[in-house]
């Protein structure tokens, strides 16, 4: 009887064709709009995920954010003065009045050296800014083979410093990021740099000469060649080795289209959560040079702006007490910085993203329900129109509960109609959407989520919803008393 | 054998109180052509809609095969309507958006019997009426007369026992009318109990209980079995 009712509701949708898909278009629009949402924000906690993953969850980081006695990470002027290590002003650049340059022409310019770096705000900072700048921003290194000594739980430690130097070919010059990995992080944590997948040329072959390996857009940028040279701080170095793409977006893109900012990068580094460093410092590689840590700390000596120490946890140690052991290492050393677990920066990062996906799909939710409510209006209408023809299949034996089942199979089979087709262009849109989202969200080319358990819940949802928008009317119609019905006109 | 005693039917309309029917009493039979004349607001379409359980009478009782109609519940009432009276309306009353052929079958969907055996047996009783060549047109594509017909196949479809009819030939043209009327005819002959509505007086010399109603009131009760 059911399948009869079935039938006939789809005659009904089929015989008012415009007004049904005018209905059906209200549910399409929400539908979609949720489909695309939460498939890409679950894409994107995948591909974030997966980061980590690769990355792996024994490793702990030491972040050189607060730790010890002074401020908490993330807190403004956390970083600990260097010791003994400061920055020194570059040679061979005097310092320029300030200028306003909105050319925005790219990373590198001959006319950004020495002047700093200019913003995209137009705002400019002086040379004297951006050593100020550096020098809130340097920390102290941890001895990684003490701490192995001291954490028997860790079987690796490395670390991967970060600068901002000022480099110049023969054909440009600006400022760039240095990462200087030591040669045991290289050994030990190279997925922490995507892998180190050199395209070109080779690793570094030793410590002793000035040898730097190139970020794959930094070496578009500079246009190098394996065998060329390039100064950075003054020191003449050759580029051994060129990485593969990251598929990553420009780490300051967005930030700004014009040279980079010395100052932006040290406040971001001093501010941002350690998510951030992870995902946005470490991993990037493209717009990075490198230098091997051991070179770096002789040539380019008190120019450290930041360093970052990354263990591993060995045979399963628990890892909240390898941290505290970590802490108390850190206090021994008598450096600064704070562990803190892959598994706290997946959480914090899932969290925040989690937090995203559920505002966006509540936003998404209310043109859901707007297309609820237009259907409630539709099947409202039909009802007061239908009413004669309520009062025909009563006068043939329908009972009130047929008449009931009918009106909500019309109104479920749109709201079904509307989910299946919102279901379709929701996805389309969120393949797209990834295409453009991915890189710019700095997790690379990802792919929407479309599982099972979203393809079911749209599909019983949007009938659910279309169902409940039809309960009222229905229910109006099924209690009609069939003399008023077919009195209608 | 289906009795009405002492049936009264008023309706609230605001403050006023309309009677539409005021005790009335009658006995309808099978085989019997049973007509009910009367002017507009006599109460006969009232009297109609209480016999075939459309409409729950305020006092008195309307008995059919022992039971008390007007005691039934909705869901009772739609299975009595369903399985013991056939419709016949002025406005013929076909679902627009259906073919012949479907309208025809479904008081047979609604009792949950399949689409096959619904679509066979409308069918056999559109070509009973004589429109098997018209079964999948819409009312719309259809005369007047030849939609009384469907509707005329559509009451019969369920084989009920009784046939009420509120102005069938009210919208037709006097030769349709009278074939309608012929098929009604027949219909009381095939022992099924039928009662026609009317103010057309032409109806009256075929029937074989006339009743007259006025203001809500039996005017006037005749058995004209002599005119057969």
């Amino acid at each position: 009887m059911k399948l009869n009712l079935f039938r006939l509701a789809l005659k009904n949708i089929g015989s008012r064709r415009t007004r049904s898909w005018l209905t059906i278009l209200g549910v399409l629009v929400g539908v979609t709009a949720v489909v695309a949402l939460l498939s890409i924000g679950t894409g994107v906690q995948q591909a974030v995920l997966q980061q980590f993953e690769d990355i792996g969850y024994d490793i702990i980081l030491i972040s050189p954010i607060g730790g010890g006695t002074q401020g908490g990470r993330g807190a403004v002027g956390g970083f600990a003065p260097g010791t003994g290590q400061s920055v020194r002003a570059f040679s061979g650049q005097s310092p320029s009045p300030p200028q306003t340059d909105t050319s925005t022409g790219g990373t590198f310019s001959p006319d950004n050296l020495g002047n700093a770096a200019a913003n995209a705000d137009g705002n400019t900072e002086t040379a004297e800014d951006l050593r100020d700048a550096l020098r809130r921003a340097a920390t102290t290194s941890l001895d990684t083979q003490l701490l192995l000594e001291q954490v028997p739980q860790l079987i690796e430690a490395g670390t991967l410093g970060t600068q901002i130097q000022p480099v110049s070919t023969e054909s440009t010059s600006g400022f760039l990021r240095v990462s200087t990995p030591s040669l045991d992080f290289l050994a030990s944590f190279s997925s922490v740099l995507g892998g180190f997948d050199i395209a070109e040329g080779a690793s570094f072959a030793n410590s002793i000469d000035n040898q730097v390996v190139v970020g794959a857009r930094s070496a578009e940028l500079l246009q190098l060649a394996i065998g060329d040279s390039i100064a950075i701080g003054d020191i003449p170095f050759t580029v051994v080795g060129i990485l593969s793409s990251s598929g990553l977006q420009d780490d300051n893109a967005g930030a700004s289209e014009g040279a980079l900012s010395g100052q932006g990068l040290a406040q971001n580094l001093g501010t941002g959560n350690s998510a951030d460093l992870v995902l946005r410092g470490l991993t990037n590689t493209d717009d990075a040079l490198f230098v091997l840590n051991e070179r770096a700390s002789e040539v380019l000596a008190g120019r450290s702006m930041m360093s970052v120490t990354i263990t591993r946890v060995g045979g399963g140690a628990p890892i909240s007490e390898t941290k505290d052991a970590i802490q108390a290492a850190i206090g021994q050393q008598e450096a600064t910085g704070t562990p803190i677990s892959i598994q706290e920066v997946a959480d914090e990062i899932q969290g925040t993203l989690g937090m995203i996906e559920t505002v966006l799909a509540s936003i998404a939710a209310v043109a859901l329900i707007v297309g609820g409510v237009g259907l409630m209006n539709t099947m409202y209408t039909a009802v007061l129109e239908r009413t004669r023809e309520i009062g025909i299949l009563k006068s043939v034996g329908a009972r009130d509960g047929q008449v009931l089942i009918l009106f909500l199979f019309d109104s479920g089979l749109m709201g079904l109609m509307g989910g299946m087709l919102g279901l379709v262009l929701g996805s389309l849109l969120s393949v797209a959407g990834t295409r453009v989202l991915g890189p710019s969200l700095g997790v690379g080319s990802f792919a929407p989520v479309i599982d099972g358990w979203l393809v079911t819940g749209v599909l019983v949802f949007s009938f659910v919803l279309g169902a409940l928008s039809g309960v009222w009317p229905a229910w109006r119609a099924s209690r009609l008393n069939p003399v008023d019905a077919l009195a209608a006109e | 054998m289906l009795s009405l005693h002492d049936v009264q039917k008023t309706y609230e309309m605001g403050e006023t109180q309309v009677h539409a029917l005021r005790g009335v009493s009658l006995q309808l039979l099978p085989t019997q052509f049973s007509v009910i004349m009367g002017h507009s607001g006599s109460g006969k379409s009232t009297l109609l809609h209480v016999a075939g359980c459309l409409d729950v009478p305020t006092a008195g009782t309307v008995e059919y095969k022992g039971r008390d109609l007007t005691t039934l519940t909705s869901r009772e009432r739609a299975d009595v309507r369903s399985s013991e009276i056939g419709f016949v309306f002025q406005k013929y009353n076909l679902v627009g958006n259906l073919t012949a052929l479907e309208n025809v079958g479904l008081p047979l969907l609604l009792r949950g019997k399949s689409a096959k055996y619904a679509s066979a047996r409308a069918r056999q009783a559109l070509d009973l009426v004589g429109l098997a060549d018209r079964k999948n047109h819409r009312p719309s594509k259809l005369s007047g007369g030849e939609q009384q017909r469907v509707a005329i196949a559509r009451s019969l479809i369920n084989e009920p026992a009784m046939i009420l009819a509120d102005e069938p030939t009210g919208n037709l043209d006097t030769g349709t009318g009278e074939r309608i009327l012929d098929l009604l005819r027949g219909l009381a002959d095939d022992d099924k109990i039928v009662l026609v509505v009317t103010h057309n007086p032409d109806i009256a010399g075929m029937a074989d209980l006339l009743v007259t109603l006025r203001d809500g009131r039996i005017a006037a009760q005749q058995s004209l079995e002599v005119v057969r």
